[in-house]
């Protein structure tokens, strides 16, 4: 990509999450007009880290393609309905992944997954991998374990209130009130 | 934080949804109210923004090669999914090149070919007519160069610049753009500052268009395209008259 040499790396990853966000939203206004070929452009740009996004409520590759690809089912189908007045093109796509991953878990594997790979759910490690000057990443490490777990354990690892209470081993109503307070402040903090 | 009660229970609602924390029921509902109130979409999209980093940093696995053939089947099992197919073919068909019995049998099945499409040449010159224009599709598929359209004032995307390997080159607006009446967009693009910037497109509304790019030499890498406000039937001068909208360089895609 042609950069002008007095970016910083920081302003220059932002400039590429801005084109990137411009792009799918151009793809998706191409989708609602039947391009097929916008389609496969956004496969061919977002597709990996969809299946890293539903392997991690899922476990199981197979089981996240399924979920990818009830995704674009739905992105192709649903592109209508995507306002590109409103932004938000790359949450809208990953709104629709996760909404597939979490359907498929709550269906076919409510009981057994989070059983079969507890070693794979590691909150720690999804607070890591996020950006270091992610807002959201400075925000979270404001608010106290365990109660910021529950917002990680059940936006990237998918897991309903009965699951993070019996993960961490406190009351149903513990679990409600800690995801409330957290995510309240996560909103005061990031605005 | 001076926020009312409504407004935090909304704001709550919205994060339960995004998190995917709500019972089967109150889903449903959240969904339904998603489609009308606006205040819900708002606080729906900017939980949706707090959260993204979390998607983004997801790390990436590479689908299986069949995915995309059973997505294109799903999304209708159409020409665009046989083209693909043929033409992995013809890749394989570099590998067999030395192998003189594949030739042979290759040989033979292309005289039947020749006989065979010489009937449905005769009576489909539509299905040719199609064929070709999915080929070409698939080969512009993917833009060369895109430009993002921004404001100086606001820093808003406005538009998308996408210039494709045969010529085309397309502008995607991003956001509604009032047009008074008796005024018009006009597109430019300036590929040379000796020369000064060109008309390429005119549109009342902001809608997808086909810019006409077909006097100038080809698109290249950091050339600016600009959107501005004009009379009704572009600028009179042949130059840029009025405010300029939205505007943004080419950059080669990766």
């Amino acid at each position: 990509m042609i950069r002008n040499g007095s970016l910083d790396d920081r302003t220059g990853v932002a400039l590429l999450n801005v084109e990137r966000e411009a792009q799918m939203s151009a793809a998706l206004v191409r989708c609602a007009a039947g391009d097929r070929r916008a389609l496969q452009m956004i496969y061919d740009s977002e597709a990996p880290r969809m299946i890293g996004v539903a392997r991690r409520i899922l476990f199981r590759q197979d089981l996240a393609e399924e979920a990818v690809h009830d995704a674009f089912v739905r992105i192709w189908n649903g592109a209508r309905s995507f306002d590109p007045a409103r932004g938000a093109a790359l949450g809208w796509l990953y709104a629709v992944v996760r909404n597939r991953a979490l359907s498929i878990h709550r269906n076919e594997h409510r009981y057994d997954s989070a059983g079969e790979h507890p070693e794979e759910i590691a909150p720690e490690d999804a607070m890591a991998r996020l950006p270091e000057a992610s807002a959201l990443r400075k925000c979270l490490e404001q608010i106290e374990r365990p109660r910021r777990d529950v917002v990680v354990l059940a936006y990237v690892y998918g897991m309903s209130h009965g699951e993070l209470a019996g993960r961490l081993k406190v009351p149903l109503g513990t679990v409600k009130s800690w995801a409330r307070r957290s995510l309240i402040s996560l909103q005061e903090c990031m605005g | 934080m001076t926020q009312l009660p409504d407004d935090r229970e909304l704001d709550m609602l919205a994060a339960d949804y995004v998190m995917g924390l709500l019972d089967s029921v109150a889903e449903a509902a959240a969904d339904e109210r998603l489609e009308t109130d606006e205040s819900f979409q708002r606080a729906v999209n900017n939980w949706r923004k707090r959260l993204g980093d979390f998607d983004i940093s997801a790390p990436p696995v590479t689908p299986t090669a069949q995915l995309w053939q059973r997505i294109v089947q799903s999304t209708k099992a159409d020409r665009a999914a046989v083209v693909p197919a043929g033409m992995r073919g013809a890749t394989r068909g570099a590998t067999l090149w030395h192998n003189l019995r594949f030739w042979r049998v290759t040989g033979l099945i292309g005289t039947a070919a020749a006989l065979i499409f010489a009937f449905i040449a005769i009576g489909s010159i539509t299905t040719s007519k199609h064929l070709r224009r999915d080929l070409v599709a698939l080969a512009q598929r993917k833009p060369v160069y895109v430009a993002v359209l921004v404001s100086d004032a606001t820093r808003e995307v406005g538009a998308v610049v996408n210039a494709f390997a045969n010529g085309r080159v397309e502008l995607i607006p991003l956001k509604t753009i009032d047009v008074p009446q008796g005024r018009t967009l006009q597109v430019w693009t300036l590929w040379d500052r000796a020369v000064g910037p060109k008309p390429v497109g005119l549109t009342g509304q902001s809608r997808a268009i086909d810019l006409n790019l077909d006097e100038l030499p080809e698109t290249v890498a950091n050339q600016l395209f600009e959107i501005t406000l004009e009379p009704e039937g572009g600028s009179p001068t042949g130059r840029p008259t009025g405010p300029i909208l939205f505007k943004g360089n080419t950059a080669k895609v990766l």
